[in-house]
C-alpha cells in the first residue's frame, strides 16, 4: 500500500508547474546556437554546482545505487568514493579539462579535429551518440517503474506515464536549451537535495543504523563492507568503476558540458572540485535506502529478477503522505534534470559533429535553432519506444550503465589524453582506439541478451569486459599511432601535420 | 572498510549535502540573476550594434 493521496499529488503538481514556468521563462534569452548549446559561456560556479550534480543524479541513479546496496551492501556505494576522488583529482589538476575548455570548442570531438582530423571528429561523434543514447534510453522505463511503485500507479500505466514525463521534459528544452537546462537544473537541485535528506533522516529513524549492520553482516559479511572482499565485487569492480568514473569525468558529454558552459577555465575547474563530493552522497544515501529494504521487506518478495523495484517499495511503504508528495518531487526533479541535460548534450554533439559535414557554411543561428530543436525531439521519439523494448540483464541497472557508457568513454578518454599529452599521437592510432573501445562493451551487450550466449556473458561479467575495453582503446591508440609512419611517407605525413 | 567506516562516512555525508544545499541555493539563484543579466546586456548590446547603419 502507498501513501500517496492527493495532498501529494497537489505538491508535485505544483513543482511540475514551476518547473515548468521557470524552463520556458527564459527562451527570451534565446537568439544564436550558443545559447542554446552553451548558454553563451556564462555559467558561473554555483550554479555550475547545482547544475552538475542535479544532472549527474537521476532516479536511474537512484535506483541503480539502491540496487548496488541491495544486492552488496555498503560496499555496493563504493562507486560514490572513486567518482568523486576521479571528479576532484582531475578538476584540482586541470589534467585535461584546462586545455579542453582553453580551446574554447562546444564538444569533445570538435577538439578531436583539431589534432586528428574531421573524419575522427565524425566518428568521435557517432560513438558518442550511440553510447550516450543506449545509456540514457533506460531512464525513462526506471523513473516510469519507481514513479509508479512509489505512487501505486498501475503498470497499465507506464505508457502515460513515460509519455508526460517525457513530454514535458522535452518541450521546456527544446525552447530554452542549456539556459533551460541550468535554471531547471537549480530547481531541481534544491528540490531534489530536500526530498532527499528529508526521506533519509525519515528513514533512519524507522530503520535503526544496528539494524542496516545486521542485515548487511547477515546477508554479505564482510563483503558487504568491502568491496575487495565481496565475491560479486572484487578488484575488477574497482579497477573499472575507477577507470570509468576518470573517463567520465574527463570525456562524458553531460558533465564536460558544464565545463565548456563555464564562464572561464578557473571556473570549470572550481565546479569540478566543489561538486565531487556529491557522488558520495548520492550513491552512498540511495544505497543506504536499499540497505533499508533488504532489512525491512519480507523474505521472498524481491528475487535477483525485481531488485530494482527492493527501494521503491520500502519508500511507498514508509515515507509519510505530504513527504511523500516531496519524495515523488525529489524523484522527478532528478530524472528531469538528467533527461534534459542529456537529451541536449547528445543532441549537440549530433548537430556540431555529426552534422559538420553538411554545412558547407555556417548555418544562420535561426536555422540553427531549428535544426537544435528538431534533434532534441527526435531524441525524445527514441527514448520513448527503445524505453519501452529494451529489458536490462540480470547484472542490473549500474552494470547496464556501465557497459554502454564504456562504449565511447573508453576510446574518447584515450584520445583526449593523447591529444593533449602524447605528440606521436594520431589519426590512425585513433580510429583503432575508437574501433577498439566500441567493441567490446558492444560485443557485451549483444551477448547478454541472447539466449545462446547470455550464460557466457554473465560468466565474463561486465567489469571485465569493461577492463578490455579500455586496455583495448590505449593498445589500439599505441600501436595503430606507432605503425602509420611505417606505412605513410614522411611527405604525406608532414602534409597531414 | 569496516560499520563504522560507513556510519562515519554516512553523517558526514547528511551534515555536508544538508550545509551545501543551503548555500548553493543561495550563491546559485545570485548566478542565474548574474548570468540572465549579463547575456542581456550582450542582447541589447548587440541590437544596438545592428540597428546602426
Amino acid at each position: 500500500m502507498t501513501h500517496f493521496t492527493w495532498i501529494d499529488a497537489s505538491i508535485v503538481g505544483v513543482y511540475l508547474v514551476a518547473t515548468m514556468a521557470v524552463g520556458l521563462s527564459v527562451r527570451k534569452y534565446v537568439g544564436k546556437v550558443e545559447h542554446f548549446l552553451v548558454a553563451g559561456r556564462e555559467m558561473d560556479v554555483y550554479l555550475g554546482i547545482a547544475s552538475l550534480a542535479a544532472t549527474e543524479f537521476g532516479i536511474v541513479t537512484c535506483m541503480s545505487s539502491a540496487e548496488l546496496g541491495y544486492k552488496h551492501g555498503f560496499a555496493g556505494a563504493s562507486v560514490g568514493i572513486t567518482y568523486a576522488i576521479a571528479m576532484f583529482v582531475v578538476g584540482y589538476t586541470g589534467f585535461c579539462v584546462k586545455k579542453l575548455r582553453d580551446s574554447g570548442v562546444v564538444t569533445i570531438a570538435e577538439l578531436f579535429e583539431k589534432r586528428f582530423g574531421p573524419r575522427i571528429r565524425w566518428w568521435s561523434g557517432l560513438v558518442i551518440v550511440v553510447g550516450g543514447l543506449l545509456n540514457m534510453g533506460t531512464f525513462l522505463r526506471q523513473g516510469g517503474d519507481f514513479l509508479m511503485t512509489v505512487c501505486g500507479i498501475g503498470l497499465e500505466n507506464l505508457e502515460v506515464t513515460m509519455t508526460v514525463l517525457l513530454a514535458g521534459v522535452t518541450f521546456y528544452t527544446i525552447v530554452g536549451g542549456m539556459l533551460s537546462v541550468l535554471v531547471t537544473d537549480y530547481l531541481q537541485f534544491v528540490v531534489m537535495s530536500i526530498g532527499l535528506l528529508a526521506v533519509t533522516f525519515i528513514m533512519m529513524f524507522n530503520v535503526p543504523w544496528s539494524d542496516l549492520v545486521s542485515v548487511v553482516q547477515e546477508r554479505h559479511g564482510a563483503g558487504g563492507f568491502n568491496p575487495l572482499s565481496n565475491p560479486n565485487l572484487g578488484w575488477p569492480f574497482i579497477v573499472f568503476n575507477m577507470l570509468l568514473n576518470t573517463a567520465a569525468v574527463l570525456t562524458w558529454q553531460t558533465t564536460i558540458a558544464r565545463l565548456l558552459a563555464a564562464k572561464d577555465t578557473k571556473t570549470g575547474q572550481r565546479v569540478y572540485t566543489a561538486t565531487s563530493f556529491f557522488f558520495v552522497c548520492q550513491f552512498l544515501i540511495p544505497a543506504i535506502w536499499g540497505i533499508a529494504a533488504m532489512a525491512t521487506l519480507e523474505d521472498g518478495l524481491i528475487t535477483a529478477d525485481n531488485a530494482a523495484q527492493a527501494m521503491p517499495i520500502f519508500l511507498s511503504r514508509t515515507v509519510p503522505t505530504g513527504l511523500m508528495g516531496l519524495l515523488v518531487a525529489a524523484m522527478l526533479a532528478a530524472d528531469m534534470s538528467t533527461d534534459s541535460s542529456y537529451m541536449l548534450t547528445w543532441g549537440s554533439v549530433i548537430y556540431n559533429d555529426l552534422l559538420a559535414p553538411l554545412r558547407k557554411a555556417p548555418w544562420s543561428d535561426k536555422r540553427g535553432l531549428l535544426v537544435n530543436r528538431a534533434i532534441v525531439a527526435l531524441i525524445g521519439l527514441f527514448l520513448f519506444f527503445f524505453g519501452l523494448w529494451y529489458q536490462i540483464g540480470d547484472n542490473g541497472i549500474w552494470a547496464y550503465l556501465t557497459v554502454t557508457g564504456t562504449i565511447y568513454l573508453s576510446s574518447m578518454s584515450t584520445l583526449l589524453v593523447a591529444c593533449c599529452y602524447w605528440k606521436r599521437a594520431n589519426d590512425w592510432g585513433a580510429a583503432a582506439a575508437i574501433v577498439a573501445g566500441a567493441i567490446f562493451p558492444l560485443t557485451y551487450l549483444i551477448l547478454e541478451q541472447l539466449p545462446s550466449t547470455a550464460v557466457r556473458a554473465q560468466s565474463i561479467g561486465p567489469y571485465y569486459s569493461g577492463i578490455a575495453a579500455f586496455a583495448g582503446a590505449a593498445v589500439a591508440m599505441i600501436v595503430g599511432s606507432l605503425i602509420k609512419p611505417m606505412f605513410v611517407t614522411d611527405s604525406v605525413s608532414e602534409a597531414n601535420l | 572498510m569496516s560499520a563504522t567506516f560507513w556510519w562515519v562516512l554516512t553523517i558526514i555525508c547528511l551534515v555536508w549535502y544538508s550545509t551545501v544545499t543551503v548555500y548553493v541555493g543561495i550563491r546559485g539563484a545570485w548566478d542565474i540573476k548574474n548570468m540572465l543579466s549579463r547575456l542581456e546586456h550582450l542582447q541589447n548590446a548587440e541590437d544596438e550594434g545592428e540597428s546602426q547603419p
